[in-house]
């Protein structure tokens, strides 16, 4: 190791204008969407992206592009034209079927390189996250992570919203260069109607990468069955208590964990009535977490309850009992018959978009 | 004068604790329900370097000092006082090897203990009573190639678990230390107490009929024996308890104020009713006086008193600390209510604990004895 | 194997029995004492920052790392994810050659996880991230099992390489009281920006391409919005202001 790198490469602040002018004259600015896909199936996040460059290009005076790499997947493109993009830069060769860290990484920067983007949103998956850091110092421009909005102010330029530290800041950040670079974590922005008739224009980008010059080579890829998140690792948790035995059990709370890729715990008595291992437990006997969204359905509150939690970014509350402990620790609560009201719930987030996490 | 700790000592309280939170924490309750003896957590303590603490890196030791012994055992018994009183009652054995013991000794047993391969305890206490120990009726005779044991001594920690017991034994009027290997024909351990805190340290009986030692297992010079316990009695076991007692008072402190942070009553949490707070008060006032006056007797260790110079501090430090974590427990089990009994809050078993350390290491009685003799005098 | 380890110092300030490390840079401290052990060699802990980020390299030293360098400038405060690439890029080339550098996936706070695979841009390094599990066949070549939301690929990668690594990947070590003692004699190397040969301008807040332009702040108090009556509207409204909150 040790190669020195010429830093004429990296970071030269071009002057008064900061946009770096290495597209092609006269051709509409470009907001390219990564369409990331898994064996040849795009994830919905490119699709969710997809909706937010359509929405954000008019007031960038660009137009909506995808690109996708991969081996076989020319018939996502349709599927990409179908949910806004306007263009879509399609490069299929064998060596791309898998992800590739140094190809794929490649064959973006040099493509940005050459058309210029205005802006490159990717989804903040693992392989998303990597990929947009690596292209982004490749073309030593900014990225922000984790995005949970964004919007176009009026300079002209994509404002980039990140949750900020402590629980309720944001922050907003602006790339001073081009292209300006995001990352956006699934669900965020919902998935748009598909327009089946919809088309647009297919460049097919041939691809020169040789197998010598995978310097790290993705070997193979393995599904796994999601065992189901463990409780201090993740990042939405769906806890069950004693009422809900009044809306038949515990299922709603593994309905829900599943709908949001939660892990699932429960109180005292739930693991008493032999819902729960006494492992999945939250409480002063049990497990502390402190997920994003903690959701408490049927459960009072008690105390050794409670403390389990209280570290939680979101805590929401569904319970019968308007007097219950559990309303006065929580941000948001419906109170209600959890018969009626938990349906109601998985139905109104669903049609919010919420779905399961995509598996590979 | 500096009140701050330095570098690594203010490191070694971080590592003890993460180590007490995340190894400690989840069996404590457990490890006391069933009073078995902590043997893996023991080991780790000793692959950490906590054993030997303040033996000499020569000897397979970490040498960092009698403060820095402190601020682990306070760390350790603020999560599991039992293993912090363990810590309290192995070095000693150490100390006395190596302020007492030749140089064949050290080098045989010192690596060993310091690695919790082989464990230790020190037998003095006797039915005649531990606070009148020159009364004590073990008699050792010399005979032959060696010297013969018999009598019975009570209370010695971990003494049925150790490896090697250091005997003080009464030969005509002087007093003699030896160290006697467990399985020595003669050596039983034939009963364990069943006392009411530190439920995992084992405290036994042990006995010695017509018990042969070889004469490299006198420790010390001939006469010197009870003089030698003496001393590591004071500078390891009693500096030791006070860490222990600090750790119970810190551990039920912040149970109580956790608690009463979360708990409301009329509408806002106890902690702000002025009954319950002035408690808590009382407790960390009395945290923080209970902690100058320990961590200064360790210092003075560290500063190169002897323990008789030392005697007074550490005998006040002794005193003071288990004092106020029998308070400080017992504080906390009022302000918990209902819940203070219950073994979820983990509150009531540091107040078992800190029952035991009354009478450890010397009663707060003879502490009295000792600092009314340095006053008066 | 000369191994570098990127450490970043926990932003929440000193308490007992919190480490100074961050806790997947503990992850990447071991995985790289564990590797000196097997292939011998040297661990530097590297860091950059203000003066409090020195404790997370005692430690590190006092965990077994031979070395450590903490690169320390005024002028390096305010970076985006690419200056601090940057600047820790300086750091490494200065030290000479590494093969291997290993660092957390993302840090306990920020969590972007991009100075990883960036600083392997500056490198001109392979790199691969959420790592949890490595095996060496070979002094030069690592295989790695790397995560996936559900699942995982297997990559192979030559040295000299960038590893990120995740939590799971092996149980970091506790220091000694001997390794806290030895720790005293190591020392820190301290570098600021003329040190190392770098550019002020290039780094910190002039060097970062994002720019915070605006913080908004919301209560901090639960909020205690309750919806009741209508289950259909309660619902509706709840969730609404759950996506409104962000966490949905």
């Amino acid at each position: 190791m040790s190669v020195a790198r010429d830093d004429g490469k990296f970071c030269q602040p071009t002057g008064a204008g900061n946009r770096i002018a290495f597209r092609r004259q006269n051709s509409p600015s470009e907001l390219w969407v990564w369409a990331e896909q898994r064996r040849g199936r795009l994830l919905p996040v490119s699709l969710e992206l997809l909706g937010k460059a359509r929405e954000l290009a008019p007031a960038l005076g660009a137009v909506p592009a995808a690109v996708l790499l991969g081996q076989g997947v020319e018939e996502a493109a349709g599927e990409l034209f179908a949910h806004g993009a306007e263009k879509v830069y399609l490069v299929d060769h064998p060596l791309l079927r898998l992800y590739q860290s140094d190809a794929y990484a490649d064959l973006l920067a040099r493509l940005a390189g050459e058309r210029g983007p205005e802006v490159i949103l990717l989804g903040a998956t693992t392989l998303g996250r990597e990929l947009a850091a690596r292209v982004a110092a490749r073309l030593g421009t900014g990225l922000t992570a984790h995005c949970v909005d964004l919007y176009v102010n009026e300079e002209g330029r994509l404002v980039q919203v990140v949750p900020g530290l402590g629980r309720g800041t944001l922050w907003e950040y602006v790339c001073l260069r081009n292209p300006q670079m995001a990352t956006v974590k699934p669900g965020v922005f919902p998935v748009p109607k598909g327009d089946p008739g919809r088309r647009g224009e297919l460049v097919r980008v041939p691809c020169d990468v040789r197998e010598e010059s995978l310097r790290a080579r993705t070997l193979e890829m393995a599904e796994e069955e999601p065992a189901g998140v463990s409780l201090e690792a993740a990042e939405v948790v769906v806890a069950g208590g004693w009422g809900l035995h009044a809306a038949g059990g515990f299922e709603p709370v593994r309905e829900l964990a599943r709908l949001l890729g939660a892990a699932v715990g429960g109180t005292r008595p739930a693991v008493d009535r032999g819902w729960i291992p006494e492992e999945l437990m939250i409480g002063q006997s049990g497990k502390t977490v402190s997920p994003r969204l903690f959701v408490s359905l049927g459960a009072s509150g008690a105390m050794h309850f409670t403390t389990g939690f209280l570290g939680s970014g979101v805590i929401f509350a569904v319970d019968q009992n308007p007097g219950a402990p559990i309303f006065e620790v929580a941000d948001v609560g419906i109170v209600g018959d959890l018969r009626a009201v938990l349906p109601l719930l998985i139905e109104e987030l669903r049609k919010r978009g919420i779905h399961p996490p995509p598996p590979n | 004068m500096d009140f701050g700790l330095t570098k690594q000592q203010e490191m070694l309280r971080n590592v003890v604790r993460e180590f007490a939170e995340a190894e400690l924490a989840p069996h404590a309750a457990d490890l006391d329900e069933r009073g078995e003896f902590p043997l893996a957590q023991a080991r780790r303590t000793a692959e950490l370097g906590l054993v030997g603490i303040v033996t000499s890196p020569e000897y397979g030791g970490s040498g960092m000092g009698h403060l820095a012994r402190m601020i682990a055992i306070e760390e350790v018994s603020r999560v599991y006082p039992p293993l912090g009183f363990f810590l309290q009652v192995a070095p000693m054995g150490l100390y006395i090897l190596e302020t007492a013991g030749t140089e064949d000794q050290k080098k045989k047993y010192l690596p060993a203990l310091c690695r919790a391969e082989k464990f230790i305890a020190t037998a003095v206490t006797e039915p005649t009573g531990g606070s009148d120990p020159t009364a004590m009726q073990s008699t050792a005779r010399a005979e032959g190639d060696g010297w013969v044991l018999n009598g019975r001594k009570v209370f010695i920690t971990i003494g049925e678990v150790a490896d090697l017991v250091v005997v003080v034994a009464r030969t005509d009027d002087k007093f003699n230390a030896f160290l006697v290997e467990k399985g020595t024909p003669g050596f039983e351990a034939p009963r364990r107490e069943k006392h009411a805190g530190l439920r995992s340290i084992p405290v036994s009986e042990l006995a010695f009929t017509e018990c042969r030692v070889p004469k490299e297992n006198l420790v010390g010079q001939e006469g010197r024996g009870l003089a030698v316990a003496l001393a590591a009695i004071a500078a390891v076991g009693r500096t030791g308890v006070a860490g222990v007692a600090l750790g119970v008072a810190q551990g039920s402190y912040e149970a109580a104020l956790k608690f009463a942070r979360e708990r409301k009553l009329y509408g806002k949490p106890i902690a702000d009713l002025q009954a319950i707070q002035f408690m808590l008060v009382d407790m960390n006032v009395g945290i923080e006086a209970a902690r100058l006056l320990a961590y200064k007797a360790a210092w003075l260790l560290d500063q190169g008193k002897s323990p008789r110079e030392a005697g007074a501090d550490i005998a006040r430090a002794k005193l003071y600390t288990v004092y106020l974590a029998n308070d400080v427990a017992a504080k906390a089990v009022e302000v918990l209510g209902a819940c203070g009994t219950t073994p979820e809050y983990h509150v009531i078993r540091r107040l078992r604990d800190g029952l035991e350390l009354l009478a450890a290491a010397g009663t707060q009685q003879i502490m009295k004895v000792i600092i009314g003799g340095s006053i008066v005098r | 194997m000369e191994i570098v380890v990127c450490v970043r110092r926990v932003r929440d300030g000193a308490e007992p029995g919190r480490s100074a490390i961050g806790p997947l840079e503990r992850h990447a401290l071991e995985e790289a004492l564990r590797l000196k052990e097997r292939f011998g060699g040297r661990v530097t802990a590297l860091t950059m920052g203000s003066p409090p980020a020195g404790r997370a390299l005692e430690e590190a030293l006092a965990a077994g790392a031979d070395r450590a360098v903490f690169l320390c400038d005024a002028r390096f405060a305010g970076a985006d994810t690419l200056a601090t690439a940057r600047t820790l890029y300086y750091g490494i080339r200065r030290l000479g050659p590494c093969d291997l550098v290993l660092c957390g996936n993302e840090s306990a706070t920020g969590a972007t996880g991009q100075v990883g695979p960036q600083l392997a841009e500056f490198l001109g390094v392979p790199c691969v991230t959420h790592v949890r599990r490595l095996e060496a066949p070979a002094p030069d070549r690592l295989l790695a099992e790397r995560a996936l939301e559900h699942g995982h690929m297997k990559v192979e990668v030559r040295l000299p390489a960038l590893v990120a690594v995740v939590k799971g990947i092996n149980t970091p070590r506790l220091p000694t009281v001997w390794g806290i003692m030895a720790a005293a004699e190591k020392g820190i190397t301290v570098w600021n920006a003329e040190d190392l040969g770098l550019d002020p301008h290039l780094v910190g807040l002039e060097g970062s391409p994002t720019r915070l332009v605006r913080e908004r702040k919301t209560e901090f108090a639960r909020r205690k919005e309750i919806f009741s009556g209508p289950p259909e509207e309660a619902v509706k409204k709840a969730v609404a202001r759950l996506k409104e909150l962000g966490v949905l």
